[in-house]
C-alpha cells in the first residue's frame, strides 16, 4: 500500500521544485516552496515521525512569512 | 506485484490524484492569486492523505498543524500581493 | 468495491450541502474578511466571474471555514471518535483566531459535522468517505473551473439575502 504514497508524494515534491526553478515571480516561487513541503510532510508522516512533522508544519509558515516581511511589498509585475 | 486496487484504499487514491491534479492546475496556471485557489485544493487532498496514512491522534494534530499552517501562508502571500499589512 | 463507491457519493452531497450552507447563512459572500479575500474576488470577477461568489471563494482560501471545518472534523472523527470531533473544533477555533477571523463559521461547521459524521457512521457509512467526500466536494468549488463556481455561488447567495 505504501508504494500509491511515495509515487505520489514523489511526484509532488518534484514538481514544486521544478515550479521554484522555472518562475520568475518571487511569489510564484513561495508558491512554489509550499508546494514541496505539502510533498514532504505525508513522507515525515508515513515513517512515523509525527512529532518531526508536526513541528516542520508549524516552522513552515513562520519562515514564508519571515521571508514576506523582509522582502517587502509587491514591486515587480508577474 | 502490486494489485490493480484495493476496495479499502479507494479514499486514499481519490486524495493522491486530487493532489496531483490541484498540483498540475497550479503549475499551468498563470495569475499568482488564482493559485492559491489551487493551492487550497491541493491543502485539503494532503490532510487527507496525512490522516488516513496513521489512525493515530498525533496523526490528527499533524494534520491540524498543516492545514492551519499553510492557510495561514496562503493569508500572509495573499495579503502581501494584494498590497494590504502582512497581517491584518 | 460498488458500496464504498456509493457511500463516497452519499458523503460528497452531504458534505456540500452542509459547507454551503453554514458558509452561507454567515455571510460569507457579503464582503472579503482581509485584504487577501479581497484581492482573490476582485481577481476572479475580472476574469469572467461573479463578485460575492469570488468573495466567499477568498475567505475559503484566506482563513479555515465551515469547510475546513467539515474535513477536520471528519479526520477526528475517523481517528478517535466524537472527543476527536470536539477537538478538531477547538482547534480549528484557535486556527480562525490565529488568521484574524472572528471564527463562528469554522466552529459552527466542525461541530455540525462531528455529529454528521457520527450519526452516518452508525447508519453505516465510514468516517474515512467523509474525508474523501469532502476533498471532492472543495474540489468540484474550487478547483474545476472558477466563473461556473462563482456565478452558482452567486445564485445561492441571491436566495439568501
Amino acid at each position: 500500500m505504501n508504494e500509491f504514497y511515495i509515487i505520489i508524494l514523489g511526484l509532488i515534491a518534484v514538481l514544486g521544485v521544478i515550479s521554484v526553478y522555472i518562475k520568475k515571480s518571487p511569489f510564484d516561487k513561495l508558491i512554489g516552496l509550499a508546494i514541496m513541503m505539502g510533498g514532504v510532510i505525508p513522507l515525515i508522516v508515513l515513517k512515523g515521525y509525527l512529532d518531526v512533522a508536526i513541528l516542520v508544519a508549524i516552522i513552515m509558515p513562520l519562515t514564508t512569512i519571515f521571508i514576506l516581511q523582509a522582502t517587502g511589498r509587491n514591486t515587480d509585475e508577474s | 506485484m502490486i494489485p490493480l486496487y484495493d476496495a479499502a484504499m479507494i479514499p486514499v487514491y481519490i486524495c493522491g490524484i486530487v493532489a496531483l491534479y490541484a498540483v498540475i492546475r497550479i503549475v499551468t496556471e498563470k495569475k499568482t492569486l488564482k493559485k492559491l485557489v489551487f493551492l487550497n485544493v491541493m491543502n485539503f487532498a494532503i490532510t487527507g492523505l496525512i490522516v488516513l496514512s496513521i489512525p493515530d491522534i498525533m496523526a490528527l494534530f499533524a494534520g491540524i498543524a498543516y492545514f492551519v499552517g499553510s492557510t495561514l501562508e496562503a493569508n500572509a502571500i495573499a495579503s502581501t500581493y494584494a498590497g494590504g499589512k502582512t497581517n491584518e | 468495491m460498488p458500496g464504498v463507491v456509493i457511500n463516497i457519493i452519499i458523503a460528497v452531497l452531504l458534505c456540500w450541502i452542509l459547507f454551503i450552507t453554514i458558509d452561507i447563512i454567515f455571510r460569507l459572500p457579503e464582503k472579503g474578511g482581509v485584504s487577501g479575500a479581497n484581492a482573490i474576488g476582485t481577481t476572479i470577477a475580472a476574469d469572467k466571474g461573479s463578485l460575492n461568489g469570488g468573495f466567499m471563494m477568498g475567505n475559503i482560501v484566506c482563513s479555515p471555514d465551515a469547510s475546513a471545518g467539515t474535513l477536520l472534523a471528519a479526520c477526528g472523527v475517523f481517528v478517535a471518535g466524537i472527543p476527536g470531533g470536539l477537538i478538531a473544533a477547538v482547534l480549528v477555533y484557535i486556527g480562525n483566531r490565529i488568521c484574524h477571523d472572528p471564527g463562528y463559521a469554522g466552529t459552527t461547521g466542525a461541530l455540525c459535522a462531528t455529529f454528521m459524521v457520527a450519526g452516518a457512521g452508525m447508519a453505516g457509512i465510514p468516517a474515512d468517505a467523509f474525508i474523501a467526500g469532502m476533498v471532492i466536494a472543495i474540489l468540484t468549488i474550487q478547483g474545476i473551473s472558477h466563473p461556473y463556481a462563482s456565478h452558482l455561488l452567486t445564485k445561492l447567495w441571491r436566495i439568501r439575502a
